[in-house]
């Protein structure tokens, strides 16, 4: 045993006689490098003539379903230059005059600050002027005055053909901000780069954005290139085909031009969003450009809000169209049969309150059907009793309501469809009858975007399937099943049949195809009602839902049902070749 | 109970070698303000980094004084469980760990993230020490059976793929069977095996592992991307000159010519701001630490204390060597931290951790023969 501890106790001096080897030869590295050729590297230090500049790459384009450009690059020309030479002392002063000279107004203070904004390392180039024309460019080049530290470089520009027509969807772009090139991958993004704001520019950000190239030149000591050392290409964002049809979107917010309000449309089987139209709208092609602080002031500080999808944003009652899902669950859990009947005298009385129908005359015997198609709503107090508020907020939760839909858009609110432990919690208060009573007829606490209501009515329409809506064609994402029993959804089918055919919906069925919906007027409690219709077409073979949500439209039957009517008419008779062959 | 327990472990603290730990102290709060001057540039974050480092040390140093309180014998008998816990975090990592910079070594958990790479190095030592004393490597069977015991740890972190850790690994095994008494001849063959195996390797390298290595025969072979760093780090270094810019004004770290200055690069900020007799200070101490912590093993009567002072020797040993020696592109770029100096929490708590183990064997062996 001690002959093994000794042979250990050799080793590890030979251990340690080695490392002290290498600590001589680190030493004698570090004496060749600190000591015999200091010089050139402190040179190499305080001149570093290396220069890097960076070509941000051209974003990928987006297109709506028949290939119509709703974003594209423009070529436009920045100034550019380095942080070692902007910082000679008359350089900020010079540049200023010259641009004066020649029409474009920048200040010696305006130059600062964006040289400070994008500062990074002394040997990375930065953009002093941007979004020049060609011809601006062009002069100012051909100016003897012109610095040749300096040099133009083409970049470029979002351009949105579409502009209001479709600014809520494609969003826009913009300067990246601190907090955001804070919270980015290293290496990403420098300042002054552009990134996605809004709408399908945001969410698809990663998308669209494409490789920045990259160029290390070598300069003299007046900045001039002496040669390039290395470089590497950019690469192209990749484009994005939308499912909107345009033709489609620019007929919606033409109907819409008059009011504030939301129209969507959307194919019943696969969620493919045609129509997403919000009004008032905005033009993004000013935002893409770089606004002044008053500008964006007057934008975002409007009482109507421009800037707010309402499609996806705006949340409302949705009224006598919730009378659908009502329906719908009181049949899956047996509360009514189709044949069930109630006697609406025009009012429920109860002890504490007495609740309205809308029709004060009221509807005598009314069944299902019935009820549906002439929109009585004291069948459905009836039926919101006897369902109670557990069970219609199991049915509500089941069609997606009271949670954002998934859409690929940034910004969806996910509505209201919470019960008594919210009230609870939100009012101190507990859940009366009447709450319940309120929820069965769409009204009360309860609210939903237009996109929710749509997507309520494609499962209504495809036989319960949920779908996932989505503006992107690539984003599809297969239904899930909500497990409808189908005997019971074509009773609810019938009844939004007969509201358009015989009923308060008669207005939408006026454009040569047949629809099936249900009208809705929401109470408004700071004005005139909202006017809202969900319905599908063609009634018997459902292809498209549409709902029209219309602020202040007062009537859901008069306003919002020849919306949803038309819209439909038009996407019917204008087939979209292209995108469902990618789909199907 | 209680009052033995303490009485014990002030004897055991009171038998530290002062001088080690003296050495160990300096260099961490060197660490502290050279990662303050790394992170006083534009970005302004050194004094945060440089607080949370701080901590680190102060949690470090309570680790230590645990482990030394335990006793590395207690450790030695939990050796394989240890092991095989470690091997099971390692193979966590690799499945569910977020990725950092290409590399899947980081582990999260909840508030803290930590890299189980960094205390399988114990354990790996532990395994070895455990394993070479009971079946000493002087036939090729337990020789064999020594390079089983470590494999699995040296596949799962070259699966993650974390090549400088595997690195260490290797040297931690080969110096474990080394110190062990294994036949030249043994260790002659695993070179060359391993040498022979080198070009196969190659195929197995990601894409910037395999950039690391050309641009360490060639920085300028690509001088924005990979070979940027090494030239710069360079530049650094070479123009600290003898004296150094003095603490606080390196100008290759604050304008951002560097990356990570104040992990990986840390000694190119110490180097160009200290200067060639601060860098040949530094060396010096790591001369103190490397010669106190092998005096522990050969002053202890115990094969498994002797052992462990080889596993953690060379360990610290070669991460220095690789950190330094990249630094002046004498070693390729693989992204180890310099022990004590680089920030980061879960290398500066492993060391310590492997640091109590030696003090324990150190106080261990005084022990007994006073």
């Amino acid at each position: 045993m001690l002959e093994i501890r000794d042979l250990l106790d050799a080793r590890l001096k030979a251990l340690l006689y080695g490392i002290l080897v290498t600590l001589a030869i680190l030493f004698t590295g570090l004496y060749f490098f600190q000591v015999i050729h200091a010089d050139k590297y402190v040179r190499l230090a305080y001149g570093n003539r290396l220069r890097l500049i960076r070509f941000s790459p051209p974003r990928g384009e987006i297109y709506d379903r028949n290939g119509v450009p709703l974003a594209v690059n423009e070529t436009t020309f920045s100034i550019m230059g380095y942080p070692l030479d902007l910082d000679k002392s008359d350089m900020l002063p010079h540049l200023s005059r010259l641009l004066s000279d020649h029409g474009i107004p920048m200040s010696v203070e305006d130059l600062e600050k964006t040289i400070k904004k994008q500062r990074w390392a002394p040997y990375r180039v930065i953009r002093l002027v941007p979004n020049l024309t060609m011809a601006q460019m062009a002069e100012l080049v051909a100016d003897p005055e012109f610095p040749n530290q300096l040099f133009p470089m083409p970049v470029w520009r979002r351009i949105y053909p579409a502009g209001s027509l479709a600014a809520n969807i494609t969003g826009y772009v913009g300067e990246i901000s601190e907090n955001e090139l804070r919270d980015s991958r290293p290496g990403d993004y420098v300042g002054g780069d552009l990134v996605g704001k809004g709408g399908i520019e945001r969410y698809y950000e990663e998308r669209l954005r494409g490789a920045a190239g990259e160029e290390a030149i070598e300069v003299d000591a007046k900045g001039r290139k002496v040669r390039t050392i290395d470089s590497r290409a950019s690469g192209k964002g990749q484009d994005i085909r939308l499912t909107l049809d345009m033709g489609a979107q620019k007929l919606a917010t033409e109907l819409l031009s008059e009011y504030k309000g939301a129209i969507v449309v959307m194919d019943v089987k696969t969620g493919a969003v045609l129509v997403l139209a919000s009004s008032p709208t905005y033009d993004n092609n000013p935002l893409a450009w770089g606004v002044s602080a008053k500008e964006w002031q007057e934008i975002t500080e409007d009482k109507d809000k421009p800037m707010l999808d309402r499609s996806i944003s705006g949340v409302y009652p949705p009224a006598s169209t919730f009378k659908a899902l009502v329906a719908l669950a009181a049949l899956e859990e047996n509360v009514v049969t189709p044949s069930t009947t109630f006697f609406c005298s025009g009012a429920l009385k109860l002890p504490s309150r007495t609740f309205r129908c809308w029709k004060r005359s009221g509807h005598g015997n009314v069944n299902l059907t019935g009820a549906l198609q002439n929109s009585c709503d004291v069948y459905f107090y009836q039926v919101g009793m006897k369902l109670g508020i557990d069970r219609l907020l199991k049915w509500g939760k089941k069609f997606g309501l009271g949670t954002p839909t998934g859409i690929d858009l940034p910004g969806e609110s996910g509505g209201n469809a919470a019960g008594p432990e919210w009230k609870k919690e939100r009012f101190k208060e507990n859940w009366y009858q009447g709450d319940t009573i309120n929820y069965s007829i769409g009204q009360g606490f309860l609210l939903l975007t237009p996109l929710q209501i749509a997507r309520l009515y494609a499962a209504v329409a495809n036989g319960g399937h949920l779908v996932t809506p989505h503006v992107a064609s690539m984003n599809f994402q297969p239904p899930t099943e909500i497990g409808l029993l189908p005997e019971k959804l074509a009773v609810v089918q019938k009844g939004l049949d007969y509201v358009v055919s015989r009923g308060t919906g008669a207005r939408a069925g006026r454009f040569g195809i047949t629809v099936a919906g249900k009208t809705g007027t929401a109470q408004n409690s700071h004005g005139l009602d909202h006017a809202v219709f969900a319905g599908y077409a063609p009634a018997d073979n459902p292809q498209y839902v549409a709902v029209a949500m219309v602020e202040a439209g007062e009537h859901g039957s008069s306003v919002a049902s020849p919306i949803v009517g038309e819209i439909l008419a038009h996407i019917l008779s204008h087939p979209a070749e292209s995108y469902d062959a990618q789909e199907n | 109970m209680d009052t033995l327990r303490f009485s014990v472990l002030k004897e055991d603290l009171a038998a530290l070698d002062k001088l080690l730990f003296g050495s160990v102290v300096l260099l961490i709060f060197w660490g502290i303000a050279c990662i303050f001057s790394a992170g006083s540039g534009s970005a302004g974050r050194g004094g945060e980094y440089a607080i949370r480092q701080l901590s680190w040390g102060v949690f470090s140093c309570m680790a230590y004084v645990l482990v030394v309180g335990i006793g590395y014998r207690q450790f030695m008998d939990w050796a394989y469980p240890i092991y095989g816990v470690t091997l099971l975090l390692l193979f966590a990592t690799m499945l569910a760990a977020p990725r950092v910079k290409g590399a899947q070594s980081w582990f999260s958990l909840g508030f803290i993230r930590f890299q189980p790479s960094e205390f399988a190095k114990i354990s790996l030592t532990l395994v070895l020490a455990k394993f070479l004393s009971r079946y000493p490597p002087l036939s090729p069977k337990p020789f064999l059976g020594g390079l089983g015991v470590g494999m699995p740890a040296l596949l799962l972190v070259l699966a993650q793929p974390d090549l400088g850790s595997a690195l260490v690994y290797i040297v931690i095994i080969f110096s474990a069977l080394f110190v062990a008494g294994t036949p030249f001849k043994y260790l002659g063959s695993i070179l060359g095996l391993g040498a022979s195996l080198l070009p196969f390797g190659w195929f197995y390298l990601k894409e910037f592992q395999k950039m690391r290595l050309l641009v360490f025969l060639d920085p300028t072979r690509d001088p924005l991307g990979a070979g940027y760093n090494a030239i710069q780090s360079r530049i650094a270094v070479g123009s600290g000159s003898v004296w150094g810019k003095g603490f606080l004004q390196g100008l290759q770290s604050k304008l951002r010519f560097l990356p990570e200055p104040h992990t990986d690069f840390i000694f190119s900020v110490y180097a160009e701001e200290f200067g060639f007799w601060g860098s040949s200070l530094l060396l010096f101490v790591f001369g103190i630490i490397f010669t106190r912590i092998v005096a522990a093993g050969m002053k202890s009567r115990d094969i498994q204390g002797k052992l462990i002072v080889a596993g953690v020797t060379a360990w610290i040993w070669f991460q220095m060597f690789e950190s330094i020696g990249m630094s002046i592109g004498l070693m390729p770029i693989t992204g180890l931290p310099l022990p004590f100096l680089s920030y980061g929490g879960s290398s500066l708590l492993s060391i310590a951790i492997a640091l109590g183990l030696t003090g324990s064997v150190y106080a261990g062996a005084a022990k007994r023969y006073k």
